[in-house]
């Protein structure tokens, strides 16, 4: 009996203490999901900034002055064709035409 | 956990029976495993209030604001989204110094009204006071080191136009608490909906997907500018329409507006010229008066006209700006744009049959875009014989260019009604097939138009395009003012298709109040501003569209031909 109320104790000590790692434990796991969470709130925020950015940077009265100052200019109808087929026999056929749409 | 304690009391019982009695050893062992399931309970309860009071602390509940959607255009570049900004706020009650709050404050935003803030924090018992909404995270580091008490910040979010001031009249505008107020931002609102937020929380809604495509409302903005700038107008407009499936690809008035500076809509010089405000459009009316007058039966292609004396309508007279002094035939009239025979071929069909055409051609009604509805058109109160004239070439009907354009597309697209939209549609969810005019007169406009721009005499060679076989009609109106029309003051316009045999796009570009420029050979006629804006804005927009060259499997004249079966 004494055995028993003993080893009753020690498993009610046992367990509470378990109780509490396993509480302390759940605490710090809900704490670092939060902070997980925070961070892709962070990391969305972010990354809204950077779309709005990269857009930003390729808006196209951005990028027009840019291109034409490398002596690009816009598409032409000439360098456009239906087909690959279409492409190449443009190419073969005429070197004239394919050098003025370029 | 809760199994080890009801496990406890069974050992207990069986084996000491005799010693105590057995009901003693019941009650000490119900004791010892209350206590435990109290414990157990306890612990239970910690844990989970724990949490809760946790994340009570860390919310805040003042002000709200909106969390919107992205916008995009058709092939989905960013247009608007939400970005975090700093908003500073003071605690009266817990500033000290009120002087040095103003003073320091003053020096970082210099247009601080300081009376205001003064007043503002001398009230202690407020707790709550705006200082400046939507900083950048620059500013608010400046603010945050001069380190004075009683001043906070919020995260909150603003609505951002990465593209600045493209699409501006489309997009519309937020307020302060990012609701949209106008355009599509009002669209959002009232039919995508919007999450109300009280934090900087991003919005999870897919992105509204609109109809522009950034390439070609910016090509068409840049080209619209530079027109302003050789001919010296005061504003342009300008509009690409799917004829298809009535999406609106570009849409232009100029001056912009940026969204990101509201009060800029307020400027009526920078009104929205598409869809915000109605004008007498002029000649390029009489594509729908000559499409009226085939489509009725009152004449066909072979019908002469007799446009040769100025004719004598009320209290005014009806003259031509090159008179051709013979009978004209009816393409005669379209492409030698004659008021004279345009005003006969409205007479031809009368008063009554007029106003019910245009009202099935949609241009007598109110009309509805996601930007908002269109600036109705203002409808002569009486129609009688002198009004049908004028209408028929282009004056005393003041209409919104969106909606004229919207129902061109019905003129050249096969005859199928054109609903304008700004939202992108499913390939198969197209026009609902209603049809206006027969696709037999369609045909005939097209040709008409066409030839305008191939014909040496037609007005609108100028607009031509090598490879996409463009058509269209000039109009030269010039604008009412008090006590009649003025002299000098024009809105020049011109009404494009492309390619022409199998049109697939709509172009309607205006130009307001144009000078006669060397550039337009001094002369405000719109054959020599508008039509080459018009070629210009053509040949820049096709490629980007994917109009292959349409010279190839060009159909006869007069060939009726199915808008669906296209297979773009």
């Amino acid at each position: 009996m004494r055995m028993l109320n003993l080893g009753a104790m020690v498993l009610a000590l046992a367990s509470a203490f378990l109780l509490y790692a396993i509480n302390y434990d759940t605490r710090q796991l809900a704490e670092r999901v939060k902070a997980q969470e925070r961070a892709i709130d962070t990391a969305h925020s972010d990354i809204a900034v950077l779309k709005a950015e990269r857009a930003h940077l390729g808006r196209p009265d951005r990028i027009e002055p840019i291109a034409r100052s490398l002596g690009l200019r816009p598409a032409t109808e000439g360098q456009l064709v239906a087909t690959p087929q279409e492409a190449m026999e443009r190419v073969q056929g005429s070197k004239t035409s394919a050098a003025a749409g370029e | 956990m809760s199994a080890a304690g009801p496990r406890a009391p069974h050992p207990g019982a069986t084996h000491k029976p005799r010693a105590n009695g057995p009901l003693r050893t019941l009650v000490a062992m119900a004791v010892v495993f209350l206590a435990f399931a109290a414990v157990a309970g306890q612990l239970i309860r910690l844990a989970l209030d724990g949490q809760v009071t946790m994340s009570s602390t860390m919310s805040q509940t003042v002000g709200q604001s909106f969390a919107r959607p992205d916008i995009v255009d058709r092939q989905g570049r960013l247009l608007a989204t939400d970005v975090e900004a700093y908003s500073l706020f003071a605690d009266p009650a817990h500033v000290i110094d009120r002087d040095e709050v103003v003073e320091k404050l003053g020096a970082v935003f210099p247009d601080l009204d300081r009376a205001k803030l003064r007043d503002d924090l001398r009230d202690r018992k407020r707790r709550f006071v705006w200082v400046r909404r939507g900083l950048s995270p620059k500013t608010a580091q400046r603010v945050h080191n001069l380190g004075l008490p009683g001043l906070d910040f919020r995260r909150e979010l603003r609505r951002a136009y990465p593209g600045g001031a493209l699409a501006g009249h489309v997009l519309g505008y937020v307020n302060i608490d990012n609701k949209g107020v106008s355009g599509i931002e009002r669209y959002l609102d009232e039919s995508i909906g919007v999450e109300s937020v009280q934090a900087a929380t991003l919005a999870d809604r897919a992105p509204v997907r609109l109809s522009l495509d950034i390439g070609v409302q910016h090509a068409v903005e840049a080209e619209l500018a530079d027109a302003v700038r050789l001919y010296q107008a005061k504003g342009a407009a300008g509009v690409v329409l799917d004829v298809r499936s009535g999406e609106v690809l570009a849409s232009a008035s100029y001056p912009q507006v940026d969204p990101a500076h509201p009060t800029m809509s307020l400027d009526p010089v920078r009104a929205d010229k598409l869809a915000g405000s109605t004008f007498e459009l002029g000649s390029v009316f009489k594509a729908f008066t000559v499409a009226m007058a085939l489509d009725g039966g009152y004449v066909t292609t072979g019908t002469l006209i007799d446009a040769s004396e100025p004719l004598k309508a009320g209290r005014f007279t009806i003259k031509d700006l090159h008179a051709v002094g013979r009978p004209m035939s009816v393409a005669d009239v379209f492409i030698h744009s004659s008021n004279i025979g345009a005003a006969k071929l409205g007479l031809l069909a009368g008063p009554e049959h007029m106003r019910s055409f245009l009202k099935r051609m949609q241009l007598l009604g109110e009309l509805k875009t996601e930007a908002g509805t269109i600036a109705p058109p203002q409808v002569p109160q009486k129609w009688g014989d002198v009004e049908t004239m004028t209408v028929a070439y282009g004056h005393g009907l003041a209409v919104a260019p969106l909606q004229f354009a919207a129902a061109a597309g019905a003129l050249v697209n096969g005859g199928y009604e054109v609903r304008p939209t700004y939202v992108k549609r499913a390939a198969d969810a197209g026009n609902a097939k209603v049809q206006l005019i027969d696709a037999a007169t369609s045909a005939m406009v097209r040709d008409f138009m066409r030839r305008n721009v191939t014909d040496p005499a037609g007005t609108g060679k100028r607009a031509d395009v090598p490879g996409y076989s463009v058509g269209g009609k000039t109009g030269t109106a010039e604008i009412p003012g008090p006590g009649g029309y003025r002299e000098k003051a024009v809105i020049s316009s011109f009404l494009a298709s492309f390619p022409m045999d199998r049109p697939e796009y709509v172009v309607l570009v205006l130009l307001f109040e144009p000078k006669p420029t060397a550039a337009s050979s001094h002369k405000v006629l719109a054959g020599l501003n508008a039509a080459p804006t018009t070629g210009r804005i053509i040949e820049r927009i096709g490629p980007l569209l994917g109009v292959t060259s349409a010279d190839a499997g060009a159909l006869p004249d007069g060939t009726p031909f199915d808008v669906t079966s296209s297979t773009k």
